[in-house]
């Protein structure tokens, strides 16, 4: 990707940005955060590019002290605590010198306000730092379903020595729903496998000349459904906005394959819950595995917790021990030295489409 | 004008066929001593000349092994010798060692090339009485033979008219002999057929253990949302033990997601250009050592064979990296299970994923049951609906119209060196 407009840490180059460009504005910096997160230590402790420099640290908005910020040109957010949407929106409208938004993670959503969308600021976050964890998680809960994982360890704990036949990944086809870097990410082991990959995406021009899927569908009603009834693995690996809200509704999962397995690693709130606990109670789908839910924690009374065909995980499959600090210096390596030399930064976000 | 199609290469091995009567020199199966391979049956010496059959693509008359990522797409071949009445050298008559309702063998009655033809199917010699001593060149042999071991060199003594031995699976650990290494064969089996199955199992496996599934699945029984980190398998470095078809089709997937791969093999010249391996072994006892402590997952996806029985044993376990996992798919005698056992038990071990045992059916008695962090299946990783139908369609298919057109065969064995 010469234009670089994202950072995709299997594929980016490091510091590709002029280096002997001059620092021509400051970076100083309000970080929204929780101040004893150890994954911002860098940030809060470690040494920051030449013209940068942290502000306050705080994560109510009562906390920060406007005045001194105004003063002080506060210029950048960085944000990384979960109950900042209401402290960001009004330090957007109390400090109009801001001009660049950062935000932590992948996800947008928890930030996203009418004040964000309509202000000038730029917004950038951190896709591309969390696929290869969630591609590998992909594949596994793939493979989970085709050698019947299941079985296995109930045969196991039976000492019953009993051979049964697998299923093949190679040959499969996997639709990913929501085709950014995580689901390119996928969509390159998967391909690896000998997959047959079937993209979605709102603008399927992006992946005209995608070496990795087959196919792509431009977004809608009744694309989605032509991709589920094509699909045996349908990941869903889109951000949460207005539009894919609700996305896989019952008549979505009653276009499925019933051999078909589904897989969410974009946000619960797109997957109809109802609907996809009637799919795995009535053998629409085969299996599921969600990484994200509606609510979390998953509430103790969701009948997801009982099904027998669903793998949960508690929204850690992205998690390493070192991935919110390495994408803390993301922040710090490669968009703050854009920044400071006013260069285009990596990852900008469509503030309107929300991711 | 027919002299001047004949290759130098096969000049040459009619010029040494006169130098020495001896089958087995001038077959020139690989072997340890001479890194050099050739593959040519035997009817070189007795029969007509070798000509390349002109319908076959030349680009793949060098592959010496069929394997399926390369050259199928899903249940069809994509090298197939065109049998025309020009490039028929001799016909096939086989017998087909193998139990008569094995269903798997079906290509072998329904879709058999012209020019071969099953003589009888039978699982001990007794059962081919009736077929004359001169007839068959070509034995087919399967799993599903009950004693194939002992009857196999009984069926080549009677009827040494017979060239070349088909084994429909990867391993011939179940044929192979003192008394088969005696006798003058070529040898094929199904190497390769089976390799994208397993290396399927070989990732999932290591997932498995990096993102602690037995963890996540203990969580959801007792509905409890912990959030705990997973580690990756990207930046991680695979061993992989026994460097063939297996081998390399794991390498292959783990190259993908960003895994460090080391090999070890017999002959590790023979990987010396392979685009996967940062480093390749020899398998003396230093150089094994060396992989298991570079590697956090280590697959032995060896062949069962006279010097690798035991091979990875408490030394090797030893030698292991900390949380390392470690994953059996080749053949069980190559690991000491004990002390596989006791470095699970001991912690040497996080973990460990066997697919084949010492035993199989693996008894109840044997401990690795009641081990927590052993994932254990029943030898059937590789058992897809269609393998076994598959195997027999790549005899029926690839090697038999080879046979029929005097090419060089494809997966060629060394009963003696038991791979």
């Amino acid at each position: 990707m010469s234009s670089n407009q994202y950072w995709n840490r299997e594929t980016s180059e490091r510091a590709q940005y002029s280096q002997d460009k001059q620092v021509t504005q400051p970076a100083n910096i309000i970080c929204l955060t929780d101040k004893n997160d150890d994954a911002n230590r860098k940030l809060y402790d470690g040494e920051l590019p030449e013209g940068a420099k942290i502000l306050t640290v705080a994560s109510k908005f009562d906390d920060f002290e406007i005045k001194e910020l105004k003063e002080a040109n506060a210029n950048v957010v960085f944000v990384s605590h979960p109950k900042a949407r209401e402290p960001l929106a009004k330090l957007l409208e109390e400090i109009p010198s801001i001009k660049w938004v950062h935000s932590r993670s992948a996800g947008v959503d928890f930030i996203s306000s009418e004040t964000l969308a309509n202000s000038n600021v730029y917004l950038t976050n951190a896709k591309g730092c969390f696929s290869s964890t969630l591609a590998e998680y992909t594949m596994m809960a793939i493979s989970y379903f085709a050698k019947d994982l299941p079985r296995l360890l109930k045969q196991k704990q039976d000492k019953n020595w009993e051979k049964y036949p697998v299923e093949e990944i190679r040959g499969a086809t996997l639709g990913v729903v929501g085709y950014g870097d995580i689901g390119r990410a996928a969509a390159k082991l998967s391909k690896a496998y000998g997959m047959k990959v079937i993209a979605l995406r709102r603008n399927p021009d992006n992946s005209k000349d995608d070496p990795i899927c087959d196919v792509v569908y431009k977004n809608s009603k009744e694309s989605l459904h032509q991709l589920m009834s094509e699909s045996d693995y349908i990941l869903c690996a889109a951000p949460l906005t207005p539009e894919t809200k609700n996305m896989f509704d019952a008549a979505a999962f009653s276009k499925a394959k019933p051999n078909s397995v589904f897989i969410n690693v974009g946000r619960g709130p797109i997957v109809d819950e109802m609907a996809l606990i009637g799919a795995l109670k009535n053998g629409l789908i085969k299996g599921a595995a969600l990484d994200v839910f509606a609510v979390e924690p998953l509430p103790i009374e969701s009948e997801l917790w009982d099904m027998p065909n669903l793998l949960a995980s508690p929204h850690n499959m992205d998690m390493t021990k070192t991935f919110m600090h390495e994408a803390t210096q993301f922040f710090i390596d490669e968009n703050l030295p854009r920044f400071l030399r006013e260069e285009p930064l990596l990852n900008q976000c469509d503030k309107a489409a929300g991711y | 004008m027919f002299m001047s199609r004949v290759s130098a290469f096969s000049r040459q091995i009619l010029h040494e066929s006169k130098k020495s009567s001896r089958i087995q020199k001038i077959l020139d199966i690989p072997s340890a001593a001479s890194g050099k391979r050739s593959y040519c049956t035997s009817s070189i010496l007795s029969g007509p000349v070798v000509i390349p059959s002109e319908n076959a693509d030349p680009s793949m008359k060098k592959y010496k092994f069929w394997n399926r990522e390369e050259y199928a797409t899903k249940g069809k071949y994509d090298y197939i010798i065109n049998i025309s009445p020009d490039s028929i050298q001799r016909e096939a008559k086989i017998l087909n060692l193998s139990d008569p309702d094995d269903e798997a063998n079906s290509a072998l009655f329904e879709s058999l090339p012209y020019g071969a033809q099953i003589l009888k199917t039978g699982t001990k010699l007794v059962d081919f009485e009736d077929v004359g001593v001169n007839e068959p060149n070509v034995v087919f042999v399967s799993p599903s033979c009950p004693k194939a071991r002992k009857q196999l060199p009984l069926l080549l003594a009677r009827y040494p008219s017979i060239e070349w031995v088909h084994v429909r699976s990867a391993g011939i650990d179940f044929v192979v002999s003192d008394a088969l290494s005696e006798l003058p064969v070529f040898m094929t089996n199904a190497k390769g057929q089976f390799s994208s199955s397993l290396a399927e199992y070989t990732m999932m496996a290591c997932s498995y253990f990096a993102k602690d599934l037995p963890r996540l699945m203990k969580q959801q029984k007792s509905k409890n949302w912990e959030k705990y980190d997973v580690e990756e398998l990207r930046g991680k470095t695979l061993g992989i033990v026994g460097y063939g078809d297996i081998g390399r089709a794991c390498a292959k997937l783990a190259h993908v997601y960003g895994m460090k791969i080391v090999a070890l093999r017999r002959n590790p010249k023979l990987s010396a250009n392979d685009p996967y391996c940062s480093a390749v072994y020899g398998t003396d006892k230093k150089s094994l050592n060396k992989l298991m402590s570079e590697s956090d997952y280590i697959v032995s996806s060896a062949p069962s064979t006279v010097e690798t029985r035991g091979m990875i044993n408490a030394d090797a376990f030893d030698a292991v990296k900390e949380n390392a996992v470690f994953i059996s798919l080749g053949r069980g005698p190559v690991i000491d299970e004990d002390a596989l056992i006791a470095a699970l038990k001991n912690g040497k071990l996080k973990g460990a994923a066997m697919d084949v045992f010492c035993e199989e059916p693996l008894p109840e008695s044997n401990e690795l049951w009641d081990l927590e962090n052993v994932l254990i299946s029943p030898h059937n990783m590789d058992q897809t609906s269609t393998f076994m139908h598959e195997a027999t369609e790549f005899f029926v298919y690839e090697n038999l119209p080879r046979f029929i057109c005097g090419q060089n065969l494809l997966n060629p064995v060394n009963p003696k060196l038991g791979y």
